[in-house]
Order: structure tokens, then C-alpha cells, then sequence
């Protein structure tokens, strides 16, 4: 196989490689699901910030 | 998965309890990976927004930040059923504000006293209200007109239905009074929680529309001012704004205002700037006419939250200021006169023609989607929409520089909700009967935010007109910002109990009438 062509592969794969995860965490909200896992715990962390509270 | 519109049951989306939904929606090869390309802009945006350490260390220092988490969430609940060309106006439209908040936040944090701290930076800041025209900052174009509260509530509550809660518990155990607007009173509940980016040389307020936004910015500007060391000057636009008499003190309000901004900066006004951004203004105008023009059809286009959430954007926050937003103009006009030379539309069924009046609920923005897609209800406008369409001066004579401060305090004192609100009988309630008739709508809906006074003592007339016309007419009871105190499923209520007993109507997609998304973002 010619060194262009490998190489056209190796991008074509990547390419696809990078549709199928981004596609399947797109379809399946996988993005908003994580989100939704750390929300608690950053606002654990701003319940624990030191902050000039007063009128 | 449908690819033809209205096919799906959206209900079947929704997770009991759950803060999101189970799937994204398959709309069609074209339009799913349309709507997939726009995902991964937004995600592109977000990326490059938390690259930035700056970023990253005020993502663990302000509450509210929590809430841009649920960003790509906020545009699908929007899209809900969109397909074609109202998709792509969505897109167009909650892209771009996406973009333009990011910015937004990428510059308060850059002179955040606390965060990135470029003194230099934060000498070409002036904080502006978010319930305010920025028409003064329209020739200032070396100046950066910064709104704290557009990020830190405003938007917050758009993301996360209860992005406010926390705010309006502090300012109410800091004793303020717990009966006005929770959207002001939030506002000062980051200040008092000391959870509001200090930057600027001086900053610019309003007196906005009500007692809790005077509440609010009496609670703001005192730590400005005395701790913050910024000193604040007070629009005080007059609220009888459709009087002649007023306007001579108004335009004056406008120069103090410019005055005070020269002052505290060094800048000077920049004539040739502002009349450049009224020329924008205009085109924004007239585009949004273009669009009514279209509602006024068996065939409207840019409808519901699509013009709601971006009008409010264009006209007060932009104010011709950001030319990004007359290309989006030019894009999202021609999108509509496709689809409406298609003579399409945006749901498989139009069952009545909604004019939508009062403030909405902040809380649940994407309600006008719901009430397309469970009822076939169209709001074919609403109350936050019709804002002024007077045409600003804007090539640069002396006269025109003399009509431009008019011009100015005109759009001020006609800010968004203020210029109906307030001005008396004729802006609330007549005109609500005149823009029936002009779109010949069938139905009116209309909100009824709990805490705003300025519309509750005009309950009892409203009825009487719909009554006298033979509108049938549907209160929808909300807290703005508070959705303890009646929830999403409240205010979807309200309309089911009386399609189904007024209307004698069932809905077109049952699966959305009762959702428990009590939870949700």
C-alpha cells in the first residue's frame, strides 16, 4: 500500500473514529448526564467558600 | 425517532425526577446532523470558554457558574420538535447568544478583582444594569459596557430553573421583603452573597420598572460604591413614557449620563460610532416588523421563544453595538422567507393563534414550545416582543445629534416589560386588544407573574375587555424566577385544565401533558 493512501486511511479512520464517539455522546446525552453528576459536588464546594456576606 | 414533524411523543424524552433527558431527538438525516453540527460548535465554545484558567478559577469561585453546565440543554429544549428552517433560526439565534454570554464572561472575569485582575482592562469597564437599555454605551466604542446580572441571573435561570433559589433565600434572610420581583431580589442576593465579579470604573443604572428593582439596585450600588470604591449614576427614565412632556427631561437624563461615563473613563462620546450602531438598530427593527408582518399570516415563522429570547438579546443588550447580530438578522429574515414562501410549518398541526401578554416565566422559557407542541396553540407574539419601532436618526448632522439623545432616552424609557408595564392603560391593555385583532389571533394567554404589582391591579379589566371582544382568555399564574412557588407543572396545568373544560379540546401530544420535571434543569 502507498505511504498517501495509508495515510489517507489512517485520517479516514480518525475522522470516523471521532463521528462515532462524538455522535453516540450527542444521541444519547451523555454530555448533560456527566454535567449532571458534578453539579452536586461544585455546589458542595461554593457551600464551603469563606465570602463577606452583608448588605 | 421522526423524521416527520410532531410524529414523536416528546413526553417520552423526560426522565420522572430526572434533572435531564434520556435521548436527543432524531429529526431526519439533514436535520440531525445539523443539529449535531451546532452541538459540537456549542461544545467548541465551551471548550475554548474553559481553556482559559482564568475561566476555570472563577468556575470554583461564583455559585451561578454551576449553571453553565446545562448550556447544551438550554438550546435543545428550545428545538424541541423543530425541524428545516425553525430549526435553523434557533440555531441562528441561541449560537450566537451563546457566543456573545461567553464573551460576556470572558471579560468580567479579565478584570475581576479577584480573578484576572487587568486593571487596565477594567478602567474601559462600565457595569451596566441588565434591566436596562444600553443605548448609552452606543458611542463608547473603546469602552466595554459590562452587565454582571445578565450572567449571574438572567441567563442563570434560562440554563437551570433553579439557578435563582439560592440568591433569593439569602437577600430575604438578609431581611428584604420577600413580596417583590424574585429577579431583582436575586440579583441583590449575589451582591449581598458577595458572588458578583468587581471590576469597572463606574457603572450605569435604572430605574428599571418596579419596587424590587429599586430594592435591588439600592442593595448593589451601596457595596459598589462604598466598598467597591465604583462610583454609580441613576438613570431615572421617566415611566410615563408615551407623554410629550416627559421626553425634554428624559434627553437630559441621557446627556448627565454620558457626562458621567466621560468623567469616570476619560473616553469621549463618539458620534460617528453611535450613529453607525442606530443604523443597526433600524435594520434590527426592521427585520423584527418583517417577521410580525409573516405572524400576521396563516404562515408565521419566527415565533414563540424564537423571537422572544432573541429580542430581548438584540434590542436592549445589543443595541446595534455588535454587528455580529445584524448578520444574524440577515440570515434568520431570509430563513423565514423561505419557509414561508414553502408555506411551512412548525408543528403538524395549528390548532389556535395565541397572543402571549405580561411577563413571562423566566423559569420556563421553552413553555412557548410546549404549548405548540402539546396543544397546538401558536404564540404568534408576545407582550416582551412588541417593543419600539421608531426609526433612529442616524446620519450625523447637528440636528440629528440633538434628535439622537432623544432617541436614546426614547429607547430607554421604553426598555423591555418597562414600556408596557408602565405608561398607563393604553400600552397594557388597549393595545393588547389592537395586536389581537392585527393578528387575528383567537386566544389570549396571559401570564400572571405573582410578585409584579404593576400588572396585578389590572386583572379584573382584562377579563372585562375579553369578555366584551369574546377572546377566550387564560391566566397563567408564575414567580418569574421562583419555581418553588409554583413549579413547571403548575403553570402547564393552568392551560390543561382549561383546554380541556373551557376548550372542551384534547391535546395533540398527551405524553407532554403532565411531565415531572420538577427536578430538571
Amino acid at each position: 500500500m502507498s505511504k498517501p493512501l495509508k495515510l489517507f486511511l489512517k485520517l479516514l479512520l480518525a475522522v470516523f473514529g471521532f463521528f462515532a464517539v462524538t455522535f453516540t455522546v450527542y444521541i444519547f446525552n451523555l454530555d448533560m448526564k456527566l454535567t449532571a453528576l458534578i453539579e452536586p459536588v461544585l455546589l458542595k464546594h461554593y457551600d464551603r467558600i469563606e465570602r463577606d456576606k452583608h448588605l | 425517532m421522526a423524521k416527520k414533524v410532531g410524529a414523536d411523543r416528546f413526553g417520552d424524552f423526560y426522565i420522572d425526577g430526572g434533572k435531564v433527558r434520556k435521548r436527543r431527538e432524531w429529526r431526519g438525516l439533514a436535520d440531525t446532523m445539523y443539529d449535531y453540527s451546532r452541538w459540537l460548535k456549542i461544545m467548541t465554545i465551551l471548550g475554548k470558554f474553559v481553556m482559559n484558567p482564568r475561566n476555570v478559577k472563577a468556575m470554583f469561585r461564583y455559585r451561578w457558574m454551576a449553571n453553565y453546565l446545562a448550556v447544551p440543554m438550554m438550546v435543545d429544549r428550545h428545538t424541541q420538535g423543530l425541524r428545516g428552517e425553525y430549526l435553523r433560526i434557533c440555531h441562528e439565534e441561541q449560537d450566537l447568544i451563546i457566543d456573545d454570554v461567553a464573551k460576556l464572561l470572558n471579560n468580567l472575569f479579565r478584570g475581576d478583582r479577584r480573578i484576572g485582575n487587568d486593571e487596565e482592562f477594567s478602567k474601559k469597564v462600565v457595569l451596566v444594569d441588565e434591566n436596562e437599555m444600553t443605548t448609552v454605551m452606543m458611542g463608547f466604542p473603546n469602552l466595554k459596557g459590562l452587565s454582571r446580572e445578565t450572567p449571574s441571573t438572567y441567563v442563570s435561570v434560562l440554563l437551570n430553573q433553579h439557578a435563582a433559589e439560592h440568591y433569593i433565600d439569602v437577600a430575604q434572610e438578609f431581611g428584604l421583603a420577600g413580596d417583590v420581583c424574585p429577579m431583582p431580589e436575586a440579583e441583590a442576593g449575589v451582591s449581598i452573597d458577595d458572588d458578583a465579579p468587581v471590576l469597572g470604573a463606574c457603572a450605569l443604572q435604572c430605574n428599571t420598572t418596579c419596587d424590587g428593582s429599586l430594592l435591588g439596585n439600592g442593595v448593589i450600588s451601596r457595596r459598589l460604591e462604598k466598598e467597591d470604591g465604583i462610583p454609580v449614576f441613576q438613570i431615572a427614565a421617566p415611566l410615563r413614557h408615551r407623554e410629550d412632556d416627559v421626553q425634554e427631561y428624559a434627553a437630559q437624563e441621557i446627556r448627565n449620563a454620558i457626562a458621567f461615563v466621560e468623567k469616570h473613563t476619560g473616553q469621549k462620546w463618539d458620534w460617528k460610532h453611535y450613529f453607525e450602531c442606530a443604523r443597526r438598530v433600524n435594520y434590527a427593527t426592521k427585520c423584527r416588523q418583517e417577521w410580525l408582518e409573516m405572524n400576521r399570516t396563516p404562515y408565521p415563522q419566527v415565533f414563540g421563544s424564537n423571537l422572544a429570547l432573541y429580542t430581548e438579546t438584540n434590542y436592549m443588550a445589543i443595541c446595534g453595538k455588535i454587528p455580529e447580530f445584524e448578520r444574524a438578522d440577515r440570515r434568520i429574515t431570509a430563513l423565514a422567507r423561505k419557509a414561508y414562501e414553502k408555506k411551512k410549518m412548525a408543528a403538524k398541526e395549528y390548532r389556535h393563534r395565541a397572543i402571549i401578554w405580561g411577563v413571562q416565566s423566566h423559569y420556563y422559557m421553552d413553555f412557548l414550545v410546549w404549548l405548540l407542541n402539546c396543544w397546538g396553540i401558536v404564540p404568534l407574539t408576545d407582550m416582551l416582543s412588541m417593543v419600539s419601532t421608531r426609526v433612529l436618526k442616524e446620519e450625523d448632522t447637528p440636528e440629528n445629534r440633538e434628535t439622537a439623545y432623544y432617541d436614546m432616552a426614547w429607547l430607554t424609557e421604553n426598555m423591555i416589560m418597562r414600556n408596557r408595564t408602565h405608561g398607563g392603560y393604553k400600552v397594557l391593555l388597549d393595545e393588547l386588544w389592537e395586536y389581537v385583532e392585527m393578528f387575528n389571533a383567537d386566544m389570549v394567554i396571559l401570564w400572571e407573574h405573582m410578585s409584579c404589582k404593576a400588572l396585578d391591579g389590572m386583572h379584573g379589566m382584562f377579563e372585562e375587555k375579553a369578555r366584551e371582544k369574546g377572546i377566550p382568555l387564560v391566566w397563567v399564574q408564575h414567580d418569574l424566577f421562583d419555581p418553588r412557588i409554583i413549579s413547571r407543572q403548575g403553570v402547564r396545568d393552568q392551560i390543561n385544565t382549561f383546554m380541556r373544560t373551557v376548550m372542551n379540546e384534547e391535546p395533540i401530544d398527551p405524553s407532554l401533558e403532565v411531565l415531572h420535571d420538577e427536578q430538571s434543569w
